[in-house]
């Protein structure tokens, strides 16, 4: 089962390199990142980092309010039209997500489609009904 | 020759008449305070006997009365009358603790709206006027208070209440409004919409006065809203505890507020010391009700800021002036004119478990509008990384605090931690408002 690291930010100066260097200190490597701004003056930044519970409690530890959340990762192709034919799948499955982040895995030419879904159970369920394949957590860390 | 004062044998009473009125209206009003379950204990302790007052001056051998006084006594220990003889209650508004509330007999209203017409005819609003009251009506005492008054003084009254800026513009041009009466912030931010649509107030309407008050500000956004919308602007004070508007108003010469004297004992006091000062000083203005029945308030604590501005005015009314509202002896702020403390917040914030209570308030002028922004801190336990959760938070939270305040908040969801804590006198308050009066 995958993680990835949830992190409350305010859209502030400095507030973002307030976060990095605490992982920095940590020796973590983040894959990949995105963030959700609200326009109310924070936003979520979402991680996937090689080591979810060591870069949550280094956060914690500094008072960031962060948080692990199960995400599911889908095999994509690395070339013009995999995000696209996977979606496709994604949407006969009638799996809904909140937010999505995508990383490449060079030496396969394979790519990794992260969600976020609101009932992870079930989504798992209708994805592998589907026939997508869930990659386990060590591809998704990239640990492997 | 036209009439230059709406009660003149009233406004014009000589010093030592109209302080022999104030002695047996204060002797009366004590007597009747003491039937009062709050007047007749404190003045049975005291050895106070109604009928003793020979001088105004005498008044401070009194004790003072103050708002916790009012919520200690909350609902009906102030009260002088039967229950059977009130007609209204005005009350602050909050869902934490005890209001302030106060209540009226058929006497008190005849005699608010009295000089509510009286504060209008002051400022050269007459019965030919059409006048739009920009108000909240309801428990909030400028609806009412302004609709009784221009009711009684006779003009053509349009009880427009607060907000939906269009609408109020429709208003004016569909019946001609010659007067309005508004918090001065709304006022500035009506006049971004008359220019959004393409109006020009000095043009497009027939405004010549605009009754501002129910809100601090100073002379020169004064000059700016006469200037915007090309009119005269008067300056109203009032407080619910002594009625509500139409206690002090400023008169065409716009060098003071007169502050009705047969109906209210002035007095300026240091607010450490708790002695008075003289006149031209500033300090906490504290008053006493001379015509009210149902209940009377002595020596009440107003924590608003001011001073007697020496000497006579022009205009011939004796009533001495208090001079524009500079401050507040205690944390109160007003916002959209709204009386906030920020215990109500706190209070708000206290019940809210997934923040902390520590927060900050910070009062911004943004579009024109003043806004009550206020950062609270987020649980680091309660995140869980998810926006729709932290939004509806967020929202849940702006509700609650207007309505408990009535003015609605920015809530600001900010990092746990980044809040100062509460610890001594921590300064909750920042006022960057234009015309921001706290500081």
């Amino acid at each position: 089962m995958a993680y990835e690291v949830s992190i409350f930010l305010e859209n502030k100066i400095g507030h973002f390199e307030r976060i990095t260097s605490v992982l920095k200190e940590a020796q973590i490597n983040i894959r990949s990142m995105a963030i959700n701004d609200t326009a109310n003056g924070w936003g979520i930044l979402n991680l996937i980092v090689n080591d979810p519970i060591k870069a949550k409690d280094a956060l914690s530890e500094k008072g960031v309010s962060v948080a692990l959340r199960k995400v599911i990762a889908l095999e994509m192709r690395d070339e013009a039209g995999g995000l696209d034919d996977l979606l496709m799948e994604v949407a006969k499955a009638e799996v809904n997500f909140d937010n999505a982040v995508g990383r490449v895995i060079t030496e396969k030419q394979k790519a990794i489609l992260i969600l976020n879904v609101d009932d992870y159970e079930s989504s798992i369920e209708k994805l592998q009904q589907q026939g997508l394949k869930i990659i386990d957590e060590n591809t998704v860390y990239g640990v492997s | 020759m036209t009439q230059e004062f709406w009660q003149e044998e009233f406004e014009t009473l000589g010093k030592k008449d109209l302080q022999k009125m104030q002695v047996e209206r204060l002797n009366k009003t004590i007597e009747n305070a003491c039937r009062s379950p709050f007047y007749s204990e404190l003045y049975s302790k005291k050895n106070i006997k109604p009928g003793t007052i020979k001088a105004v001056s005498q008044i401070t051998e009194l004790p003072f009365t103050t708002k916790q006084d009012l919520r200690d006594h909350f609902p009906y220990g102030f009260l002088s009358l039967p229950k059977k003889e009130l007609v209204r209650l005005h009350s602050s508004s909050g869902t934490t603790g005890n209001p302030t509330v106060i209540f009226h007999n058929r006497h008190d209203l005849n005699s608010w709206a009295n000089l509510m017409a009286r504060s209008l005819f002051c400022a050269g609003i007459r019965d030919t006027d059409v006048f739009q009251n920009i108000c909240g009506y309801g428990l909030f005492t400028g609806g009412l208070g302004f609709q009784y008054g221009i009711e009684t003084l006779g003009a053509l009254s349009i009880p427009a209440g607060a907000g939906n800026s269009l609408r109020q513009i429709k208003l004016m041009r569909d019946y001609g409004t010659t007067a309005a009466h508004a918090i001065p912030s709304y006022l500035g931010r009506l006049y971004e919409v008359f220019e959004a649509e393409g109006l020009d107030p000095k043009k497009d309407t027939q405004l010549k006065t605009l009754v501002i008050g129910a809100e601090p500000h100073t002379d020169a956004q004064r000059k700016r809203i006469e200037e915007m919308y090309g009119v005269r602007a008067f300056n109203s004070f009032g407080l619910s505890e002594m009625n509500g508007p139409g206690v002090a108003f400023e008169c065409t010469y716009q060098n003071g507020l007169h502050i009705w004297e047969d109906s209210y004992v002035v007095e300026i006091i240091d607010p450490e010391t708790l002695q008075p000062v003289p006149d031209g000083e500033y300090g906490e203005l504290v008053m006493t009700t001379l015509d009210r029945e149902a209940m009377p308030l002595i020596r009440y604590r107003t924590r608003d800021i001011t001073r007697i501005i020496p000497g006579e005015c022009e205009c011939g009314r004796t009533h001495r002036r208090i001079d524009r509202i500079t401050g507040r002896s205690d944390d109160m702020f007003i916002i959209k004119g709204c009386n906030v403390f920020p215990m109500q917040i706190e209070g708000v914030l206290m019940k809210i478990p997934e923040v902390g209570s520590d927060y900050m308030i910070t009062l911004e002028t943004m579009n024109g509008a003043d806004e009550m922004v206020v950062e609270v801190e987020v649980k680091s336990d309660w995140f869980r990384g998810d926006i729709k959760r932290l939004n509806s938070l967020s929202s849940t939270i702006t509700r609650q605090i207007r309505d408990e305040v009535l003015a609605k908040p920015i809530v600001k969801l900010v990092e746990a931690g980044s809040i100062p804590k509460s610890e001594g006198k921590a300064i909750r308050v920042t006022d960057n408002r234009k015309n921001g009066l706290l500081n």
